[in-house]
């Protein structure tokens, strides 16, 4: 059995790394925009799949109807009970005509961004007065109305049956690169978002958000508007993952109500990040990696491994028991949060190791100041005093 | 077929008072976890999950009627209840983790049940050919007392006589006193001798018990499924929310008004408006659930009732009118 997943592994490494790829750009995106608000700011979100689903949503809706317009093609005033029928119309055009499917793209990008800025503008009326437990009990509710709200609303996408989506990737499937292009573009955007978020963690406001969050009234005292700053943090990530919602709707080529669920989209981003480590994105990023790699691992392991029971639900299990286990052994995940450094790291060293020559220091306190810094300074700065 | 008829029809008040007198059970059970360890549980749909299969298996499998199954059915809710207490939050809470840890592993702890619930349905498929098992109707096995089906007897009665115990419990027993004294003030119940952690897997047990025993109660008014705990959940916190979170008498009384005005408010909005309004049933805890957060968030036991009228009258009213309606 072990050669011929051996075997199978080695035919579709490809299709399994760009898979993995994608899942893990969208991924890692969601996971990000969590980790600002929770993380950084928190806010915890146990809502998420609400502002995923609704990005998705948008976009499917409105660039398939846009494009059906554009393209002159009859929907017979029923877009959603049509699509499976006008979709492929529309991408036999699509396939030739590159610029209008990266407009559609960027149009559905920023649509949901808008939609994303939006839900998080409304719900950060009650995420800032309210207590963490009294909102995540309103997000979780938010996100099963919002749920149903799109089961119910057919004329939006169509229901739980769902609607096509305009492959806006047609070009590349012609060309057969199209989960590479997907790769290129989703990968785009989660490299964007990642290097905002991090220039953001370090940057003053980044440190601003941690003040607020750990100790409000120290921080309101040196008159930063905790209200303003935790509406701002909301919408933003509000808005990225919705954006996470949209590429995926291109990608999969199609949406529904039912695709989106609280498994999925709210407690796979809570594994991510508190297995990866809450407030660090890098360990987010490792968090989200391993996670996609281990889940995507278990589907190859699916199809070749009976089991009495459905493996699904084995890891329903799974999960559960890995983010309660890293709760208990391990609460701040496999990278911790780190504590941030205001000065260049070459003046800090320069500092303390001046401070370690100046011999007339007690030694208690040369330590505390030590533990104050981060742990690589630390390492060099030990290195620094024994070299001489 | 004249409108608003349907309000008043038989079924529909049925209907409700049943609804709110499930929702009351498991808001007392909901408020008595948040009381002892301060967390909102979501893992809490999951017990009610946990009774609604009882009663299925009880009932499909074992032809046992599923009133006669609900001790069972509260025995395994509770000893569920018991063990994620022990397990997860006590451990977790020894080890000082915040509250948002405390949230996450609920969270987490709902999806473990889910699995194995999930897990558990697959078997009743497969090997006891029970193809509904996933996602069935009423099991349609009530009693008829007075020509009223027994559920509407049986729900409210129940609501009734555990919310009757519970006062007793907690006011004319030394268990209960010492209940109370744990909730309010954990340190000096512990210096005055109360083994707190024994009070509270107590509390736990009889929580996850109640939202069993409401979910025993479940399928036999209403069609079910596998995800039915991760729905309701969200009627279970309005309800709660709406009591006040720190109240049972809060609960059971916000349990009643959220079930009942789902089904009335439903009732009349499919009369007045069209049949599409059913769809958005799950919006009305939701919304109740924000109004009582924004203007009364200590619940409805914090309403001082014999003030409202004088409070209500001497709001400018006036101001709330558009500008050209008004006379000043």
């Amino acid at each position: 059995m072990s050669v011929c997943l051996f075997c199978l592994f080695g035919i579709d490494i490809i299709t399994f790394l760009t898979d993995l790829g994608v899942f893990f750009a969208l991924y890692l995106i969601v996971s990000l925009s969590l980790n600002l608000e929770a993380g950084f700011a928190g806010v915890p979100n146990f809502g998420k799949v609400l502002f995923v689903a609704a990005g998705a949503a948008i976009s499917g809706s409105v660039c398939g109807r846009l494009a059906a317009i554009i393209l002159g093609i009859n929907t017979l005033g029923d877009f959603t009970g049509q699509s499976a029928r006008i979709m492929p119309q529309v991408n036999a055009i699509l396939q030739n005509n590159i610029p209008l499917s990266f407009g559609l793209l960027l149009l559905g990008v920023l649509l949901a961004l808008g939609i994303g800025a939006a839900l998080g503008f409304l719900s950060s009326f009650p995420a800032i007065r309210l207590r963490e437990d009294y909102l995540g009990m309103l997000l979780l509710g938010s996100a099963q109305l919002f749920q149903i709200f799109l089961g119910g609303t057919r004329d939006l996408v169509g229901g739980s049956a769902g609607i096509q989506v305009p492959d806006v990737f047609k070009w590349a499937e012609a060309l057969g690169v199209r989960d590479l292009a997907v790769l290129g573009v989703v990968s785009g955007f989660a490299v964007l978002v990642y290097v905002y978020l991090e220039r953001t963690a370090r940057s003053p406001l980044g440190r601003t958000l941690r003040a607020v969050r750990d100790n409000e009234v120290a921080s309101r005292a040196l008159g930063k508007d905790d209200v303003a700053i935790r509406r701002k943090v909301i919408i933003v990530a509000s808005a990225i993952s919705a954006m996470a919602g949209a590429l995926l709707t291109f990608y999969a080529g199609s949406v529904g109500s039912e695709t989106w669920t609280r498994y999925e989209w709210t407690f796979w981003i809570w594994v991510m990040v508190i297995m990866g480590g809450a407030a660090n994105n890098a360990g987010v990023a490792l968090g989200s990696f391993s996670f996609l790699f281990l889940f995507k691992t278990l589907d190859i392991v699916k199809l070749h491994v009976q089991l009495p029971v459905d493996m699904n639900w084995i890891e329903y299990i799974l999960f559960a028991s890995i983010l309660i286990s890293v709760l208990i052994f391990r609460p701040g995940g496999i990278l911790p949060e780190r504590s941030s450094v205001t000065l260049p790291r070459a003046t800090v060293v320069a500092i303390m190791g001046a401070k370690q020559g100046d011999g007339r220091r007690p030694k208690e306190q040369t330590a505390s100041a030590l533990q104050a810094t981060p742990p690589d300074t630390e390492r060099r700065d030990q290195s620094n005093s024994t070299t001489p | 077929m004249i409108r608003g008829a349907n309000l008043v029809a038989p079924y529909v008040i049925e209907n409700a008072i049943v609804y709110g007198s499930l929702f009351g059970l498991m808001a007392i059970g909901l408020t008595l976890t948040y009381l002892t360890t301060k967390v909102p549980n979501f893992a809490y749909g999951s017990f009610v999950s946990i009774g609604i299969y009882t009663s299925f298996t009880l009932y499909k499998v074992d032809r046992i009627n599923p009133y006669f199954g609900t001790p069972i059915g509260f025995l395994i809710g509770g000893l569920s209840s018991v063990a994620m207490y022990l397990g997860i939050l006590r451990v977790l809470a020894r080890r000082g983790s915040s509250l948002v840890a405390l949230m996450i592993s609920t969270f987490a702890a709902d999806i473990g049940f889910l699995g194995i619930l999930q897990i558990y349905t697959d078997q009743l498929y497969y090997h006891y050919s029970r193809f509904d098992a996933k996602d069935f109707y009423p099991l349609g096995t009530d009693f008829s007392m007075f020509g009223l089906p027994g559920m509407f007897y049986v729900a409210p009665i129940s609501l009734g006589l555990i919310t009757a115990a519970l006062y007793l419990l907690l006011t004319k027993t030394k268990f209960g006193v010492a209940m109370r004294a744990s909730v309010e003030n954990p340190g000096l119940a512990r210096v005055l001798g109360i083994d707190v952690e024994k009070v509270y897997t107590v509390a736990w047990f009889l929580a996850g018990g109640f939202a069993a025993l409401a979910g025993a109660f479940y399928p036999i008014w209403l069609p079910a499924s596998v995800n039915e705990g991760s729905v309701i959940i969200v009627d279970i916190f309005a309800s709660s929310v709406l009591g006040g979170l720190s109240s049972i008498y809060g609960a059971m009384v916000g349990g009643l008004i959220i079930g009942a005005s789902e089904i009335l408010v439903t009732a009349v909005g499919v009369d007045l408006i069209g049949s599409w309004v059913s769809l958005y049933q799950l919006g009305i805890p939701l919304i109740i659930m924000v109004i009582t957060l924004l203007f009364f968030p200590q619940g409805i036991v914090s309403i001082k009732w014999r003030r409202l009228p004088r409070r209500l009258l001497s709001v400018n009213w006036r101001r709330f009118l558009p500008r050209f309606a008004r006379r000043d």
